[in-house]
C-alpha cells in the first residue's frame, strides 16, 4: 500500500478515530489499533472496541491500494506532532509502514489486520431520523454529565434518547439526580427511543461534525453516518425508568436567584462542606433570601443570603454541593429558580424562560 | 456431562476453545458469552452485541459446531442471540452509602397505565380446591364483566395467593378487551393519592381519573379503616363505577363484616356482589405450587423433595415460595438440583429460627392445648388421650428443635430411644394424610412460636 495525505487532514482524523481504539490492553491487540484500507473507495480509517466503531473516509490519492493495521497510540502520537503544511506518504511493505513526510521518515511496527471484526451496522432499521450534529452534541453534552459510571444497572449508566411530538429529549440520571434537555425540531419526526450507554455516546457526538446526520438503529445496534464517516454502537435493551412520574408537578417553595451569586456563593461555601460535601440550602419567605450554609467540624462554616424572589413556605434541605453545581455551566440564562418540592423531595433547577432544560436532584437525608 | 445442561455445554465448549485460539482471542469473544439455551437440537449462544454476533458466525460457527458436535449428534446447528444486558451477571456489586436519598426510580418499572404486574397470569396461577371457587368467579368477572359478580370481593388469609389472582384477572381482561381501561392499586396508594389531590386542589380531576376505568381492581382493602373521607370518596367511586356497570374487584384480609372501622354503608356494597374466600392450601394443592414454581424456573425435582417441602413448610405459599427460590438459587450455583438431605439442610436454617427450648416448656404448652396433666405425659402410662400427644411432643422437639432421640426419649420419663423414633415417624406419616392432625400440629406450632 502506498498512499499520501495532507498532514492536518490526516493528524485530525487519526486524533478522531483513536478515541475508538481500544484503551486497555488485556484484550486482542488489534483492538488497540486502527485499520487504513485503501482501495475502490477511497482511503478509509477504521476502529473499534467492541462498543463502538468507527469508519471515516479521508482524502488522499492512492499509488497502490491495499490494508494496514497500526497501533493507534504510536500512530495518534506520530501524526499529532506534523509541523508545517504538505502531505505526508504511507508506504507499507512486509510488518512494517514507512511514514515519510518531508524531511522526516520513520518506519513503524504494524498489527496484523485479519483479526479486525466486522463493524456492525443496524440490519433492519426501525428507527430513522436526521439530526443537525451540532444540536446532537449539544442534547448528549448536556444531560451526560448526571448518567452513572457505575454498570451495575446498565439502563442508569445510559442516555434515554426519544422524540415524540416534534421534541427530542435525552435524558440521564444516576438515581441521586436527573437531567432531561429538549429539543423541538420542525417537521416531522416519527416517535423512537433509544437506550445509548451514556460513554458511548459521549465518544460519538464529540467525533461527528457539525453537519447533518443520519440516525438508523434497530434494537441492538444504532448507526451515525454523514457522508465523511459511519459510527455505530451497541444499544441497551433494558428498559428505561418511567421517570416522568419522579418529577414534582407541585411545589412548596420557589425561588428565583441570579446564576451568577449561587455559583459564587456555592463555591465558596464548598470549602466547608463535610466529607459528605453537604450545604445546606433554605429558603426563607420572611425576608425573601436563599440562605447556603456549610458546616465542617474541621475547617469551620460559613454562610451566605442571596437577595431573590420567594415563594410560598420556608423550607431548609441539604444537597450535596457538586450535584447542585453541577447544573450550572449548563443552564445559558442570567436567572434560574429552584423549586422545593418538600423534605426528602427533590428541588428542581431551570433556567428562567428556558422551558428546555431541567435539573432534578434529591436532597440528603437531614 | 448433562446434554440439556446449556452451563455445562458452555463450560466444555470452553474448555475446547480455548486449546484452540490465541489467549487475547479467548479473552476478548468468549468471556461474556454464554449458552442460553438447548432447544430441538439447535443450541442457542448469547452474545453482548452485534460485533460478537457477526464475529462468532464469520470466524468461530465451524469451530463450535465441531465442539458441540463432539458432545452429541443431537446438536444440529447453534444461532446467536443477543442478549439484553439484564441477563447479563454484572461483576461490579458496588454499594456506597451514600446520605442522598435515591430517587425512586425502582418502584417504576411495572406496567404505569394499568399498574398491574405482567407476571402474575392464570397460566402461572395453581387451582386447588381451597381456590377453585375464588378462581372460578374470576373467570365469570372476565367473561361477563361488570353484570355477574359485581363487586368481585376476594379475602384469605395473607400469601394466599389474592394477588396474584386478581392481578391475574387484570392482566386477562387486558388481553381479552384491549380497548378498555384496566386499573390495579393497593387502597393504601388510593388514600395517598386522595390526599394528595386534595393537598394540590385537583379533587376533581383524580374524580375524573378514578371513573374513566372499566375495571378498578384494590387491593387489601382492610386499610381503609379509620381513613374515614378516603372511605367517602371510594363509596362515591363505587357508585359511579357500578352504576355503569363496571366491574370492581377487592381483596381483603378478612371478610367484609370483619373490617374494623369502615362506615356501614360501604361494608355493605363491598358484600353486596360475590364474596369468596380463599383458604388454606391442601396437601396436594401444595404440591402442585411447588411443581410449578420450580418448573417455571426450568427445574425439575424429584418427587420425594417435592414432597418434602409441601409438608415441611407450613404457612403461607408466600414462605414456600420463599424455600423454593433458595433451591432455585442452589440449583444455579452447583448445577444440579438439591437432593431431600440438602434439601432438609436448608430447610432447617430457613424456615423457623434454630431456637433452644426447654422441653418441659413444650410439654406444658402441649399438654395445656390437649388439656391434659402435664405430669401424665411423663408417666407411664397407655391411656389413648396421652399417647396421642406424647407422640406429638416427640415429633415437635424432632422436627422443629431438633432434639436428639435419645434425649428426647430421657426426659420424657425415660423412654427406649427406638420408642420415639417410631413415635416420629407415625405422626410423620400420619400428618399428610389427617388433616385434622395436621391443623393440631400447626395450631401448637404457633403456640410456641
Amino acid at each position: 500500500m502506498i498512499i499520501s495525505i495532507d498532514k492536518k487532514e490526516l493528524a485530525e482524523a487519526v486524533n478522531s478515530v483513536s478515541r475508538f481504539a481500544e484503551r486497555r490492553s488485556t484484550t486482542l491487540p488489534i483492538l488497540a489499533g486502527i485499520v487504513i484500507v485503501a482501495g475502490d473507495d477511497g482511503i478509509k480509517l477504521r476502529a473499534t472496541n467492541l462498543e463502538t466503531g468507527i469508519d471515516r473516509k479521508i482524502s488522499g490519492t492512492i499509488k497502490e491500494s491495499g490494508v494496514v493495521a497500526l497501533p493507534a497510540t504510536t500512530f495518534r502520537e506520530i501524526t499529532a506532532s506534523f509541523s508545517g503544511t504538505g502531505t505526508v506518504t504511507l508506504e507499507h511493505g512486509g510488518d512494517t509502514l514507512v511514514i515519510s513526510s518531508g524531511t522526516g521518515r520513520s518506519t513503524l511496527k504494524t498489527l496484523s489486520y485479519e483479526d479486525f471484526p466486522i463493524l456492525p451496522f443496524p440490519e433492519a432499521t426501525t428507527v430513522k431520523f436526521s439530526i443537525q450534529g451540532a444540536q446532537l452534541r449539544n442534547l448528549i453534552t448536556t444531560v451526560a454529565a448526571c448518567a452513572s459510571t457505575s454498570t451495575v444497572r446498565p439502563e442508569l449508566a445510559s442516555i434515554f434518547f426519544s422524540s415524540e411530538g416534534g421534541t427530542i429529549k435525552a435524558v440521564a440520571t444516576d438515581s441521586f439526580r436527573l437531567s432531561e434537555k429538549k429539543l423541538t425540531v420542525s417537521g416531522n419526526t416519527s416517535p423512537f427511543s433509544l437506550l445509548i450507554p451514556a460513554k458511548n455516546i459521549l465518544d460519538v457526538v464529540q467525533t461527528l461534525p457539525d453537519e447533518m446526520i443520519e440516525v438508523r438503529s434497530d434494537d441492538h445496534q444504532c448507526a451515525f453516518s454523514c457522508p465523511s464517516m459511519m459510527i455505530t454502537t451497541r444499544l441497551v435493551t433494558t428498559s428505561y425508568p418511567d421517570y416522568t412520574q419522579i418529577i414534582p408537578k407541585s411545589f412548596i417553595a420557589e425561588a428565583t436567584v441570579l446564576r451568577k451569586d449561587l455559583e459564587a456563593s456555592l463555591r465558596r461555601s464548598a470549602v466547608f462542606s463535610d466529607s459528605f460535601q453537604k450545604v445546606r440550602v433554605g429558603f426563607s419567605t420572611g425576608d425573601k433570601k436563599v440562605s447556603i450554609s456549610a458546616h465542617n467540624n474541621d475547617v469551620g462554616d460559613s454562610s451566605e443570603a442571596l437577595t431573590s424572589a420567594v415563594s410560598g413556605e420556608s423550607i431548609e434541605l441539604s444537597f450535596n454541593h457538586r450535584y447542585l453545581t453541577a447544573p450550572l455551566s449548563l443552564i445559558t440564562t442570567e436567572s434560574i429558580t429552584l423549586s422545593a418540592s418538600g423534605i426528602g423531595r427533590p428541588l428542581v433547577i431551570r433556567g428562567v424562560g428556558d422551558e428546555t432544560y431541567l435539573y432534578l436532584v434529591m436532597p440528603m437525608n437531614q | 456431562m448433562d446434554k440439556n445442561s446449556p452451563h455445562e455445554l458452555w463450560e466444555y465448549v470452553l474448555t475446547q476453545v480455548e486449546l484452540s485460539i490465541s489467549p487475547a482471542n479467548f479473552n476478548t469473544w468468549f468471556r461474556d458469552g454464554s449458552v442460553v439455551k438447548i432447544e430441538d437440537g439447535i443450541v442457542y449462544v448469547g452474545v453482548p452485541s452485534q460485533f460478537f454476533r457477526d464475529w462468532y458466525l464469520r470466524k468461530f460457527n465451524t469451530l463450535l459446531l465441531k465442539i458441540i458436535r463432539s458432545v452429541s449428534y443431537e446438536y444440529r446447528n447453534i444461532e446467536y442471540q443477543i442478549v439484553k444486558d439484564d441477563r447479563r451477571k454484572t461483576k461490579e456489586i458496588r454499594r456506597v452509602s451514600r446520605p442522598t436519598v435515591e430517587l425512586p426510580l425502582d418502584d417504576f418499572y411495572i406496567n404505569k397505565s394499568d399498574n398491574l404486574n405482567p407476571r402474575y397470569t392464570f397460566e402461572s396461577f395453581v387451582i386447588g380446591s381451597f381456590n377453585e371457587l375464588a378462581f372460578a368467579a374470576a373467570q365469570a368477572a372476565i367473561h361477563r364483566p361488570g353484570i355477574t359478580y359485581n363487586p368481585l370481593f376476594v379475602y384469605g388469609d395473607t400469601g394466599r395467593g389474592k394477588t396474584h389472582l386478581i392481578q391475574a384477572i387484570g392482566n386477562q381482561y387486558k388481553k381479552l378487551y384491549p380497548t378498555r381501561k384496566v386499573f390495579y392499586l393497593t387502597s393504601e396508594k388510593f388514600a395517598v393519592d386522595y390526599s394528595d389531590s386534595l393537598q394540590a386542589g385537583t379533587a376533581n380531576r383524580f374524580k375524573d381519573k378514578y371513573r374513566q376505568y372499566d375495571l378498578l381492581i384494590m387491593d387489601d382493602i382492610q386499610f381503609l379503616s379509620k381513613k374515614e373521607k378516603t372511605q367517602e370518596e371510594l363509596f362515591h367511586l363505587f357508585n359511579a363505577l357500578y352504576d355503569n356497570n363496571k366491574q370492581i374487584i377487592f381483596s381483603s384480609d378478612r371478610a367484609p363484616v370483619a373490617i374494623s372501622d369502615i362506615a356501614e354503608r360501604l361494608k355493605g356494597r363491598l358484600a353486596s356482589g360475590m364474596t369468596i374466600d380463599i383458604g388454606e392450601p391442601d396437601h396436594e394443592s401444595r404440591i402442585a405450587i411447588v411443581r410449578k414454581k420450580v418448573a417455571a424456573h426450568g427445574i425439575t425435582l424429584s418427587d420425594e423433595v417435592t414432597e418434602y417441602i409441601a409438608t415441611a413448610v407450613a404457612g403461607s405459599i408466600r414462605e414456600l415460595e420463599g424455600v423454593i427460590n433458595s433451591i432455585v438459587c442452589h440449583t444455579q450455583v452447583k448445577g444440579i438440583p438439591p437432593d431431600i438431605a440438602e434439601v432438609r439442610q436448608s430447610l432447617r436454617s430457613f424456615s423457623r429460627p434454630q431456637k433452644t427450648v426447654s422441653v418441659k416448656h413444650v410439654v406444658s404448652k402441649i399438654a395445656e392445648f390437649y388439656g391434659i396433666d402435664e405430669e401424665s405425659i411423663y408417666e407411664k402410662t397407655r391411656r389413648r388421650e396421652v399417647v396421642r400427644p406424647r407422640q406429638v411432643i416427640m415429633y415437635i422437639l424432632r422436627e422443629d428443635f431438633s432434639v436428639s432421640y435419645p434425649t428426647i426419649g430421657n426426659k420424657l420419663g425415660g423412654r427406649d430411644h427406638t420408642t420415639v423414633i417410631h413415635s416420629c415417624e407415625k405422626v410423620k406419616r400420619e400428618v399428610g394424610s389427617d388433616t385434622e392432625l395436621a391443623k393440631e400440629i400447626q395450631d401448637i406450632r404457633t403456640l410456641l412460636v
